[in-house]
């Protein structure tokens, strides 16, 4: 029977085989207990593999807690996390950009592995849920053959590279940042120095200072678009934030250089991740993101780090060559850009126009948003929308962080058709953008560390203002609600003018879900300030609150002021006053429906709140370069078995160099990854002065690597591969206690 | 012999809309759990009611997911086995048709003359594109080998229809049946 692995051999880049095959040899020594529970946890996250709730092998059901016995009983996949407990997997769309082809993969994946369901992230990406483990390396290798990597989707790593959904398309920007975020995607992936962060990593391009988009104030490592002129000639450049994020803690990006050229992007951010690396908290998780690292230092202090870390960067061509790529790219629309040329309009055309169509820069042509409820699409959607985009335009999808999907570059003469086309398919309604359009994370639904319904609570909502849409004064139509579980803002409800974030409060003997509002944050100028948090109520009043709040500001709003403003007129005394009545807590009898959460019939309970796998596992750089050699020792162990004993010989010789560069690497980051370089500084660092030198064996073990390096035997039989693999084995060990020894006694 | 898909799912249509609306469905869900109503390790209930046509409530379980499916704009119980299928397609056929009927008459006796299932009907699917992509000869080998399968089950034969020749789309058959599969062969306690 072939697989999945053989049918697509020829169709996936070797690196991202490569990096698929590792994996997938750590699936297996992890299952068979030789792979650390944490150090797999780390390298699966970095895959984008990620838990969900209940993993850990309970539910409470509304009644009891019952146990959730897993076939495969106590193997885990990381810390209290059983193997075949349900999964989510991330997937990494770079600034949201998606062809055709690759929506009808994710499609056909959806309804495969998952429930088929296709749910859109608040940074672009698309996430399946319910997956299980043992589908995911043929769930990628069938991405992977379409461009898409999982690839430090999630982790301590660098994560989705997101972007204005409008660029290059846009009335605003400097210029399109697309490329930039193509080019640093492809420049960071799986890079070295990505490899020993404590935290996760994001950056955003932004096309302009003004809109909302690019969001880059809210992020790590933020790139805003800027022109200058020098010389009668206009130059492209970037001004770079750094620092920001939200999270409990949420910061404001600060700028660390106004205007960076594309020739120092590259090197600049690999500066930073070294700064980063190098410096940045490992143990104390709740301030290991960089947002902490910028604030204890300084801006100052840590710009001359990046400095003079830049000016010791070694040479790469890579930082450059990209430019070449930035001339020539270009957007193939599927058709000829037409004004609109009064054919006949769809009834309610008008409405959707309104809300829905943003007119390009390129006469003739418009995005248009399809806005998703709850970030989701079904797997059926999915390939009638690739077909709507290649009758219409194309490749030219992209994914948005409000969760939603637009079609650029859509010929003007087109839109009554695709406006009727959509609506086909459910995904032609009014009011993108608007109030309705309501921003969530997963919440209780699927994420281990939600409090409080937050899709629950935005399905309701969205059901509530639906209704009643058309008698909603235009100044509230505009507002933008988002909705966060918890406090950890995976909804961004920092930078909505109505943000909830969930939490409980305790009645009696009972807990109460609550959602905590958060009012008059700024999604505009780059999310350029954070709302205020005003008091919590329980989930079950918020309507009442939505209408209470949006009722008052239209009565009280002087003419023209907005949100953010009148909420800072009237102060969070006032604020909470208004709140108080809302606050009043009923007991479990006068009132259980408060005791129960939105679209969840079970008495509400926190027990289900697990630890969440946001903050990664931290583990040593040296625990996930070993654990690499030691999965590709497992690779040629099986290509032995399958009598294969030339990649045999293979997989064993690159896993003693992945060993030895895993301990050069403790020493000496910059490397590389060439043989004999690798094979030199071993041989000059830890042989030479015998710091690598066991006990009784001495250098023994190391001159197997040596051995070998010095070149492949005249007959490859099956003693052979026998021989080194044992030699392999023996050299990684060697390498673990090597390593104990000279650094100490490492996590993990 | 044919090879066992990955992963089969059934689906059982309504014979007619009921009363009861998507929402309702979700408490009786989480019920089951507590009760442990259907057959499998019961894991958590989803609500996707929200987006048209969709998987609609989904009751996940370990082995097999139970959804209120709302596909193709027709209310059915959709069984979905993911798990420890037999290696014989006909056994494993059995063993589907045993989920869905149990989940089906289980929600029948929720709401008794409102929810009614057609039981002459059941479409199922084939959610595994490697061994069963949706072309047309792979299609016809694998109606003829299921045509078999489900004589055998049922005593009876039921006619075939291809759901969908969109290669994307999941092989999938509409069967048909002359008479009422629920009381033939086998009973849901006999076939888990
Ligand atoms: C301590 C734990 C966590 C923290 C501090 C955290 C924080 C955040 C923040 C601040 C964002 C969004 C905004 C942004 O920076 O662009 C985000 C995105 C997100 N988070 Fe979390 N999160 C945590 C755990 C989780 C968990 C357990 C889940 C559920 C499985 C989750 C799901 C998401 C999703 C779906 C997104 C959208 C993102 C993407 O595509 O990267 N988060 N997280
Ligand atoms: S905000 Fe909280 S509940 Fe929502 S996804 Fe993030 S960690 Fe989970």
């Amino acid at each position: 029977m072939t697989t999945w692995k053989e049918r697509l051999k020829d169709e996936i880049p070797l690196e991202m085989a490569k990096l698929i095959d590792t994996y997938e040899a750590q699936m297996s020594l992890r299952q068979q207990g030789k792979m650390d529970e944490k150090v797999f946890a780390e390298a699966r996250l970095r895959k984008g593999v990620y838990g969900q709730r209940y993993d850990n092998g309970q539910r409470h059901d509304g009644v009891r807690t019952q146990a959730l016995a897993y076939p495969s009983e106590d193997i885990v996949k990381g810390p209290d996390t059983l193997w075949d407990a349900p999964g989510m997997q991330r997937i990494k769309i770079p600034y949201g950009g998606l062809s055709a082809r690759q929506l009808d993969v994710l499609s056909e994946l959806a309804d495969e592995y998952a429930d088929g369901i296709l749910h859109i992230t608040t940074r672009q990406d698309i996430q399946l849920h319910y997956v299980h483990i043992d589908d995911t390396p043929d769930l990628m290798r069938r991405l992977a053959a379409v461009g898409i990597t999982t690839q430090e989707a999630c982790g301590n790593s660098v994560r989705n590279i997101t972007a204005c959904s409008l660029a290059g398309v846009c009335h605003d920007e400097a210029f399109d940042v697309s490329p930039y975020a193509d080019a640093m995607t492809q420049f960071l992936l799986a890079h070295d120095d990505v490899q020993d962060f404590g935290r996760k990593f994001k950056v955003a391009f932004s096309g302009c200072a003004g809109q909302a988009c690019g969001l880059v104030k809210m992020h790590d490592l933020g790139l805003l678009a800027q022109s200058r002129e020098v010389a009668g000639e206009l130059q492209r450049g970037f001004t770079v934030f750094v620092g920001g994020g939200l999270g409990t803690v949420p910061h404001q990006a600060k700028a660390l250089a106004d205007f960076v050229t594309p020739e120092q992007l590259l090197p600049l951010t690999q500066a930073i991740a070294r700064v980063f690396a190098r410096l940045g908290e490992k143990k104390n998780r709740n301030r290991a993101r960089l947002k902490f690292l910028v604030a204890k230092l300084g801006i100052d202090e840590f710009r001359s780090l990046v400095e003079a870390e830049l000016a010791a960067l070694p040479h790469d061509p890579r930082h450059t060559a990209y430019l070449d790529n930035v001339r020539d790219f270009v957007y193939e629309p599927a058709k000829a850009g037409l004004q609109l040329n009064g054919a006949p309009l769809p009834e309610g055309f008008d409405e959707w126009y309104r809300s829905n169509v943003y007119r390009q820069v390129q006469a003739g042509y418009s995005v248009v948003t399809l806005h998703t409820p709850l970030g989701d699409f079904t797997a059926q959607q999915g390939f009638q929308l690739a077909d709507i985009a290649r009758k219409y335009v194309g490749d030219n999808i992209r994914l948005t962080v409000e969760q939603n999907i637009v079609l650029r570059w859509v010929a003007d003469a087109d839109l009554p058709a695709l406006c009727r086309d959509l609506r086909k398919i459910g995904l032609g309604d009014a009011h993108a953008g608007s109030i309705v359009d309501i921003t969530t994370c997963p919440g209780t639904d699927t994420c281990k560390l939600g409090i409080a319904s937050s899709r629950g609570l935005t399905a309701e909502l969205r059901t509530r203002l639906i209704e009643r849409i058309n008698l909603l004064p235009d100044a509230v139509r505009e507002l933008k609600i988002k909705v966060s579980g918890c406090f950890n803002s995976c909804g961004q409800h920092h930078v909505a003018d109505i943000g909830f974030f969930g939490n409980s409060r305790r009645s009696g003997n009972h807990k109460l879900p609550h959602f905590q509002v958060v009012l008059g944050g700024q999604w505009q100028q780059n999310a350029g300030n954070y709302g205020l948090a005003v008091g919590a109520v329980p989930a079950k009043t918020v309507p009442a609150v939505l209408a209470a709040l949006t009722e008052r500001y239209v009565a009280e709003r002087a003419e023209d002021q907005n949100f953010q403003s009148w909420v800072k007129q009237l102060g969070r005394k006032e604020i909470k006053a208004m709140l108080k009545p809302f606050m009043q807590l009923p007991t479990f009898e006068d009132n259980p429906a408060f005791f129960s959460d939105w679209g969840d019939s079970r008495v509400y309970t926190i027990e289900d709140i697990g630890v969440g796998e946001c903050a990664g596992e931290v583990v040593s750089l040296f625990s996930m370069e070993i654990s690499k050699a030691e999965s590709t020792h497992f690779e040629a162990l099986l290509a032995l078995d399958d009598g294969d004993f030339r990649r045999a010989d293979e997989r064993a010789y690159r896993a003693m160099v992945l060993a030895a560069r895993a301990l050069v690497r403790t020493k000496y980051l910059d490397v590389g990854d060439d043989n004999d370089r690798i094979v030199n500084e071993f041989r000059e660092r830890f042989y030479d002065t015998e710091l690598v030198y066991d006990r009784f064996a001495k250098g023994k073990f190391a001159r197997y690597l040596f051995k070998r390096h010095a070149g492949q035997p005249s007959l490859l039989d099956e003693d052979y591969a026998h021989q080194i693999i044992d030699e392999t084995q023996l050299f990684i060990e060697n390498i673990h206690s090597a390593e104990q020894r000279i650094n100490g006694v490492i996590v993990a | 012999m044919q090879t066992v898909p990955k992963r089969l799912a059934m689906k059982l249509n309504l014979a007619r809309a009921p009363q009861l609306q998507p929402a309702d469905i979700v408490p009786i869900f989480q019920r089951w759990i507590q009760q442990r109503t259907v057959p499998g390790l019961l894991i958590d209930v989803i609500d996707y009611k929200h987006v048209p046509d969709g998987p609609g409530v989904v009751l996940v379980a370990d082995e097999a997911d139970y959804a209120w499916d709302l596909g193709a704009g027709q209310a059915g119980l959709r069984y979905i086995r993911k798990r420890a299928l037999p290696d014989d397609l006909s056994a494993a056929l059995r063993l589907c048709w045993a989920g869905a009927l149990a989940a089906a008459q289980a929600l029948e006796a929720e709401a008794p003359g409102d929810i009614v299932f057609d039981y002459q009907l059941v479409e199922i699917s084939y959610l595994d594109r490697l061994q069963y992509p949706n072309d047309r000869q792979v299609a016809a080998t694998a109606l003829a080998a299921l045509a078999t399968s489900l004589q055998e089950i049922f005593g009876t034969k039921l006619q075939l229809q291809r759901l969908h020749d969109d290669p994307r789309y999941l092989l999938a058959f509409h069967c048909v049946a002359g008479r009422s599969l629920a009381d033939s062969l086998p009973s849901p306690a006999r076939a888990d």
